[in-house]
């Protein structure tokens, strides 16, 4: 288990590497720069003095190996949005408001999808089936960026019912979580009921049966657990899903999160900004891959014993 | 030992399919006394499999459904008309069935003393610690070392035989009076089906339990079986007990089945046996004998008229034309019991 995990750690850090290298060399290639557009820009004297200060003279690789370098010590750089604050300020604030919208979403749609999932196989080719993959359907063929304002306009404006924007009370949670919620919802409703079909039909489910157990003690130890296995697996591509939903939901309504902060920053061509939230949403992915992992080995005993060989 | 447990009588199963309706089982009738084995012997697909569940009522409904015929538990539970919550008071706690395959039929992710704990739990309550050492009694009686640890262990860490004998420990872990062993060796290596089909034998003597062992290997049967019933497209066609199905059968189907059965003497160069054809569809079921098409004795009679099943004594009986006063005498091929020479 223990060179498993630093085995995986080394991979982290490589697929970091390259992500970071990838994003560094790509904002190079984007026309334009930090310092104002076509419309508001400076004297040349004073760019080039912005340039220097900021080591944009340099050669390309130069300044790669200094990032890099900077990087491996824990500093992203400082964001030529705000001059005065460092990349790694700017996420420490924007973190919260994305965590929190990231886990309320997560935990609506696992609730909400495996429910879904469970009742859609419990009834298959019923009422209950089709109005699950109903929901579905829905949730993965309407995108967040249609259903955020939709949602917004007619229950937050229309309605009244809960505000349409901002990151203020517990009731401003609610639509944006909602809204980044839908297509996970979709998508482990499908996965569970698909994979509740295919535990049904195991043989232990009918040795399970013999017993003269009942059907909810059935569902719910011998049929839910084995299940969820396959469902576990996909949680870490879920939460990708999740993160690069924030980067719509947060701008529609007006969270102050990460999210909003990329999407202002490519505006801005704000350089480091950019190669450092690219870096951090890298690091997050990777990790919760890397959980989604253990987690399943805590799940799935084959797994768990298997760390002798 | 001749107080019926099992009361069948021409129980008939069919499953709905879109393509129309599968008679997996026309009219099976038998009777299994109190401490009595019953082998219910047939090639796949011949129905014994959905008799012996729906026995247990472990057939899904949709798509199957019994069509008609009575299955009477214990002189008082008609299976047939059950409602499932009174089937799940029995199931386990009366009835304990083993299955085919001991690799897919436990629970991957719960540990075998879990597995065996909760039949016991659900029927008779009492604490966690009473239904844990009745597991550990269990186990040691399946013939299990360490007891105490196996149920601290999940199924992927224990072999095939081994998961076989917690099967066997979950089927008996309430005592049930019937127990139906669903081709309980045909997934397993020929040394560890030796060994499962003594200790079900020992089981058998042990608690007088009654049995019924359904199977498609005669050879598996015969030194556990008191009586023997043969079936072919979801009918019997031979019923009687060992001896007169071992030696002096009647069924031209029971003939080419003996026949099949592996035997060491034969010499190196000569073929194993086998019925020539394949059972007939049970979408649309022959009008006649289902066997006639692969039976060389068949006469015109055969293939119109489906033959009751005739008397050879109290015992046994035999569902062929060939038993009718003015049928040809039809002699028992000698090789009945070893191979042709190919």
């Amino acid at each position: 288990m223990l060179t498993y995990t630093l085995r995986r750690l080394l991979y982290m850090l490589i697929t970091l590497w390259i992500i970071v290298t990838v994003t560094f060399f790509l904002m190079k290639l984007l026309p334009g720069d930090p310092f104002g557009d076509a419309i508001t820009r400076l004297p040349p004297e004073s760019m080039a003095i912005l340039k220097a200060q900021y080591g944009l003279d340099n050669p390309v690789w130069e300044q790669y190996l200094k990032y890099i370098g900077h990087v491996a010590q824990g500093d992203l750089g400082v964001s030529y949005q705000y001059p005065t604050r460092s990349v790694v300020s700017v996420i420490k604030t924007a973190m919260p408001a994305s965590i929190e919208l990231g886990i309320e979403s997560m935990i609506i749609a696992i609730i909400v999808g495996l429910i879904l999932g469970i009742v859609a196989a419990l009834k298959h080719n019923k009422a209950g089936d089709y109005t699950a993959s109903m929901i579905a359907l829905i949730g993965i063929s309407i995108p967040s960026f249609v259903i955020g304002p939709l949602l917004s306009y007619f229950v937050g404006v229309k309605l009244r019912l809960l505000p349409p924007g901002l990151w203020l009370g517990p009731e401003y949670r609610v639509l944006p979580a909602v809204a980044l919620s839908l297509s996970t919802i979709a998508i482990l409703t499908r996965m569970m009921r698909a994979s509740m079909l295919d535990v049904m039909n195991q043989d232990y489910i009918k040795t399970a049966k013999s017993k003269g157990l009942s059907t909810a003690n059935i569902v719910d130890k011998h049929m839910i657990r084995n299940a969820i296995l396959p469902v576990v697996t996909i949680l870490g591509p879920i939460a990708v899903n999740v993160l690069t939903g924030t980067l719509v939901v947060e701008r529609i309504f007006s969270v102050p999160g990460l999210g909003n902060q990329f999407v202002t920053s490519v505006y801005s061509n704000d350089y480091t900004m950019i190669t450092g939230l690219t870096l951090f949403y890298a690091g997050v992915l990777v990790v919760m891959m890397f959980f989604t992992d253990i987690a399943y080995s805590f799940i799935d005993p084959r797994i768990r014993l298997g760390k002798g060989k | 030992m001749s107080t019926p447990i099992l009361e069948v009588n021409n129980l008939q199963v069919s499953f709905k399919m879109f393509a129309g309706e599968v008679q997996a089982v026309r009219g099976v009738s038998f009777t299994l006394n109190k401490g009595e084995v019953l082998a219910i012997v047939g090639e796949s697909g011949c129905g014994k499999s959905v008799t012996a569940q729906t026995i247990m009522r472990l057939v899904p409904t949709p798509p199957s459904y019994i069509k008609g015929g009575t299955a009477v538990f214990d002189g008082k539970h008609e299976i047939t008309t059950m409602k499932e919550s009174e089937m799940q008071k029995i199931r386990g706690e009366e009835m304990g069935m083993i299955f085919q395959d001991p690799m897919t039929s436990l629970n991957p992710t719960m540990t075998v003393g879990e597995q065996i704990v909760e039949g016991i739990r659900k029927h008779q309550g009492g604490s966690r610690l009473k239904a844990r050492n009745r597991a550990i009694e269990l186990l040691s009686m399946v013939g299990m070392s360490n007891p105490a640890e196996r149920l601290r262990q999940y199924p992927h860490q224990l072999s095939g035989g081994m998961r076989q004998r917690v099967m066997i420990a979950i089927a008996l872990a309430c005592n049930p009076k019937l127990l139906i062993a669903d081709e309980p060796t045909t997934a397993l290596d020929v040394t560890i089906q030796a060994q499962i089909m003594e200790l079900l034998q020992q089981i058998q003597e042990q608690t007088g339990t009654s049995i019924i062992l359904i199977t498609h290997d005669l050879g598996v049967v015969a030194e556990m079986a008191h009586r023997i019933i043969v079936m072919y497209a979801g009918k019997v066609v031979e019923e009687g007990n060992v001896n007169e199905i071992f030696y002096d059968s009647k069924h031209p189907y029971t003939w080419g089945l003996l026949r099949s059965v592996p035997r060491l003497d034969s010499d190196a160069h000569s073929e194993l046996a086998s019925i020539p054809g394949t059972p007939p569809d049970l979408f649309a079921p022959p009008k006649g004998c289902a066997f006639a098409a692969r039976c060389p004795y068949a006469m015109e009679v055969c293939l119109n008229k489906d033959p009751e099943h005739f008397r050879v004594s109290d015992s046994h009986s035999a569902a062929c034309w060939l038993l009718h006063p003015d049928a040809p005498k039809v002699e028992r091929p000698v090789e009945v019991g070893g191979r042709t020479h190919g």
